[in-house]
């Protein structure tokens, strides 16, 4: 599931963004689409040679990112969690243990992953194919850098600046349109049914935050276990959060029934008053182009609370 | 011949027999004062008195009145204490579990997980995981089954292995099912990273989602087993004198072996499957009892079941109360407590004389 | 159990064989131990003496019939026949941390159900066995702290609490040294008569054989060569030929017999 592979992206992140702050200024000429072009991603900075035509991407988010700044014809391959938007070229890849010679197989031109298993750039670099390596984001303004960089990579960056200016419009209305939830209101966000859970300071916690929303596992420190700590079952009672969001719908068949079914739990004010949102796990778990999807599912639910 | 009945017994008074009594006495305040320990602490810190009114609450013949609101008494009476519970029974059986395997194949680092019990159960909760979207609530049985599986395969090959099969054929055979259940284990893993969050987490062991229905879940199988294994504790100490003599004493060792080993696994299989992999129990518990006691089983399994029980509780009340309100994974604190506490028990018991 | 102490005991061995893969250990040997009777069975390294006692006890398979008062053996399940039989090895597994009234009580175990527990009459019938060996302060010592004549004096006292008729001893002497081999034998011989205990046991040494056992069976190669008294079985052209060395047989001044051996060679001067 995804709270082991989001954390290890963010401690990657973190790294990342700390070597290389401005991670996907294009090099080139702005908005041309001229190559060979120079992205800085967090394994440094990459140089393209000339138009990709054969991607091979074995990460979904950058799937989603591609497709949405136009360059999905030029992706030749995806992983299998690749399943966004319909019609990729899923392949049985998968981003979390791969070997380069399976990607050689399919020739390609560029390669973009989020997680980096260790050797994997190395051997891939023997291959003299460029690769960028874009982890789990540790808040939009990275996610808008990855869209920046895979857009100069592509020779899509007009498209790439068009899809993040209509993602921050977008964000930024949805949170307009919004009512404030009264201060200290809390939200219960489970990844899993052993309840990991995300504090505020992750990206999933940043987008709630900006509703008004604040996490309950704050209390166990922001960056408790990169910020995805395992919550105690007697402390989420305790805390009694306003809402409870859940991502485990996918993997684990998490919904407002189990929830409300879980011994003890019925006693909760989020249970009591339907204030259970079940979210897709692919969208909870990327950092692509639907998070404003998830963003305007929890700001509807919000509204109807107050409305 | 006369007398082979003829010694006449009166004249001398004979020594105490080895008596339980005062270990387990001591072993069952104990797990009582961990346990009451373990219901008044949490990360809700809640004052003593809103704990013992919850307690209070479910007595048949008091009828309080609700001054406790609704989630307190949850708290209490659906979270911690079903965790306490659960911690006791997993960690009575992984420790009677423990004494009882060094018992038959006397081998002092022989553990539940020697027999494959561990690498058997990871395995097939992985394969409910993969196979099945309703995973979580199939996982125990899965693992139940992975693990009982396992041991009967290390039971069939080890007993193959020899015609008089001896204790450690049958321990060889469990390192090589364990090795061949781990890499298929590992392999499945590795074809579905994205989906074995779960089994990873259980693989770490913890008892966070303890219900009262997992405590109904394994209390017949721990029930069957610590009666089996209690009802063995005196072949067990005929089996140290060694398979022939204890031959020549009337027993057969190889029943004994199988049906304290089934005996042990049913109980091991079911408390890991609920609470995952939880090293380290079935090894120190029974170490420190036998150390600190008489060494005859008599003594020791009895009360490595009453004190694997109180470690554990306490165990999992650091693994609630060190990071909290996050979790520390269980395997962590057990090894954390157990590591030193084990090694300072050694050094400071002469111990060159062996430990079984 | 009454019945047991009153009947003879007589061990009846009918063609006793046996094979280790391929190779007899033992060939077909017949012999009848009458009640009370010591008999020592002497032979070299490896002649089967240890393979005939182990088959005694039942713990080899066997061909033939072994008869415990004219009742065949075979089919005896092992607790009945732990009853009529108890037999010490040549070295016994010696739990250090247990403790000797605790060792002792093992041997009540045919004794006991399968899942059942000494009571008060088991515990008496050991402390008073611990007393008789001259044990009796050391019942609460783990075996650790015992000495080898201890631990030696231990092991009977545990075959003695199966109180079986027959008592079967493999070397029991070789793990000590002189004085206490002696002492130990005197002990079995004591008890033998006190109990009347048919005893069969294994032997190194010919010299304490020869005093005291009643009868001597000699094995060579797994087959019995000779059996009778220590005088007919003691003779030194027959020695000399199954044991290969030279042997010298001696009448001592109170009449009991010595073997010494004797260098092959010549000494020279």
């Amino acid at each position: 599931m995804k709270a082991v592979r989001s954390s290890l992206g963010i401690v990657a992140m973190v790294l990342g963004s700390m070597l290389f702050p401005i991670a996907g200024t294009a090099g080139a000429a702005p908005g041309g689409a001229g190559f060979p072009v120079t992205v800085k991603a967090a394994n440094g900075s990459v140089t393209i040679a000339k138009r990709p035509t054969a991607i091979v991407s074995l990460s979904a988010t950058a799937t989603e990112m591609l497709y949405a700044i136009g360059a999905g014809s030029q992706v030749k391959a995806v992983d299998k969690y690749s399943n966004y938007p319909k019609g990729t070229p899923m392949t049985s890849l998968d981003g979390y243990s791969v070997n380069a010679e399976a990607i050689a197989k399919y020739h390609p031109d560029l390669i973009v992953v989020a997680y980096d298993p260790p050797a994997l750039a190395a051997q891939l670099a023997k291959l003299k194919i460029p690769v960028i390596y874009d982890p789990a984001a540790a808040n939009l303004a990275v996610a808008y850098h990855q869209y920046l960089g895979l857009g100069a990579a592509t020779g899509h960056l007009l498209g790439a600046q068009r899809e993040v200016a209509h993602l921050r419009t977008v964000v930024t209305s949805i949170v307009k349109a919004t009512p404030r939830p009264p201060a200290g209101t809390t939200y219960y966000y489970e990844l899993d049914p052993t309840y990991y859970s995300v504090t505020s300071g992750t990206f999933m916690g940043q987008l709630l935050g900006l509703l008004g929303l604040h996490s309950i596992a704050d209390k166990a420190g922001v960056n408790s276990n990169g910020g995805y700590p395992q919550l105690t079952a007697e402390f989420i009672l305790q805390a009694n959060p306003t809402y409870i969001f859940l991502a485990d719908h996918g993997c684990c068949k998490a919904t407002p029934a189990t929830v409300a079914a879980r011994p003890g739990w019925s006693a909760l004010s989020a249970v009591a008053n339907h204030r259970i949102v079940t979210l897709s796990d692919d969208i909870a778990s990327r950092w692509g182009p639907r998070i404003v999807i998830l963003l305007q599912e929890v700001a509807n639910e919000l509204k109807r609370q107050q409305g | 011949m006369t007398a082979v009945r003829s010694t006449a017994p009166d004249a001398v008074a004979a020594p105490a027999p080895v008596s339980a009594k005062r270990p387990v006495l001591i072993a069952v305040v104990v797990l009582i004062a961990v346990a009451l320990l373990a219901t008044a602490i949490g990360p809700a810190d809640l004052s003593l008195t809103t704990v013992l009114q919850v307690l209070a609450s479910h007595l048949p013949w008091w009828h309080p009145h609700g001054t406790v609101t609704p989630i307190d008494q949850a708290i209490v009476w659906e979270i911690r204490l079903p965790r306490v519970v659960l911690g006791g029974l997993v960690g009575s059986m992984l420790a009677a579990g423990g004494a009882s395997y060094q018992g038959v194949f006397r081998n002092p680092l022989a553990d539940p997980y020697l027999l494959g019990v561990a690498a058997g159960a990871g395995l097939g909760a992985t394969v409910a995981i993969i196979s099945s979207s309703r995973s979580m609530y199939l996982l125990p049985a899965a693992a139940f089954v992975g693990g009982a599986l396992a041991v009967t395969l290390t039971y069939l090959v080890g007993s193959r292995a020899t015609t008089h099969s001896s204790g450690s054929s049958i321990v060889l055979a469990g390192v090589a099912i364990a090795a061949v259940f781990t890499a298929l284990q590992t392999n499945l893993q590795q074809q579905h990273a994205a989906d074995l969050q779960p089994v990873y987490s259980w693989i770490l062991g913890s008892l966070s989602t303890a219900s009262w229905s997992d405590v109904g879940l394994i209390a017949p199988y721990v029930l069957i087993s610590a009666v089996v294994l209690l009802a063995h504790r005196r072949l067990l100490d005929v089996l140290r004198v060694g398979e022939e003599e204890a031959a020549a004493l009337g027993v057969h060792p190889q029943r004994v072996r199988l049906a304290v080993v089934a005996a042990a696994t049913l109980g091991t299989a079911a408390a890991v499957s609920v609470s995952g992999l939880i090293g380290f129990v079935g090894i120190i518990v029974p170490h420190v009892v036998r150390l600190t006691t008489n060494a005859s089983y008599r003594v020791v399994l009895p009360v490595s079941m009453i004190s694997g029980a109180s470690f554990l509780i306490l165990a999992d009340l650091g693994a609630r109360m060190l990071d909290a309100p996050a979790e520390v994974p269980l395997g962590v604190v057990t090894a954390f407590i157990g590591g030193p506490f084990f090694i300072f028990v050694l050094r400071s018991r002469r111990s060159h004389q062996g430990v079984l | 159990m009454a019945a047991l102490a009153e009947a003879d005991y007589v061990v009846e061995l009918e063609s006793l064989s046996v094979r280790y893969d391929n190779t007899h250990a033992l060939r077909s040997v017949s012999d009848v131990v009458a009640p009370g009777e010591w008999l020592g069975v002497i032979g070299a390294n490896g002649a089967g003496k240890s393979t005939l006692l182990r088959a005694l006890a039942h713990l080899v398979p066997y061909e033939g019939v072994v008869r415990i008062d004219g009742a065949n053996a075979k089919p005896l399940s092992r607790r009945h026949f732990a009853r009529l039989v108890a037999f010490v090895p040549q070295k016994p597994e010696l739990p250090q941390q247990m403790r000797a009234i605790d060792y002792v009580a093992l041997g009540r175990t045919p004794h006991l159900g399968y899942f059942g527990v000494d009571g008060e009459h088991d515990r008496v019938r050991c402390a008073s066995l611990l007393e008789r060996l001259g044990l009796g302060a050391k019942a609460e010592r783990t075996l650790a702290t015992l000495s080898g004549g201890e631990l030696q004096r231990l092991v009977l006292a545990r075959a003695l609490a199966q109180e079986a008729p027959v008592l079967l001893l493999d070397e029991p002497t070789s793990a000590l040294d002189l004085g206490r081999r002696v002492e130990a034998l005197e002990l079995v011989d004591e008890l033998r008569h006190e109990r009347g205990l048919t005893v069969i046991s294994a032997l190194h040494d010919l010299t304490l054989a020869a005093q005291f056992a009643s009868r001597l069976l000699l094995l060579h190669e797994g087959s019995v060569v000779a059996t009778g008294g220590p005088a007919e079985v003691l003779d030194e052209t027959a020695l000399g030929h199954y044991f290969g060395a030279r042997v010298q047989v001696l009448r001592s001044s109170d009449g009991e017999l010595v073997v010494i051996p004797r260098r092959k060679s010549e000494r020279k001067p």
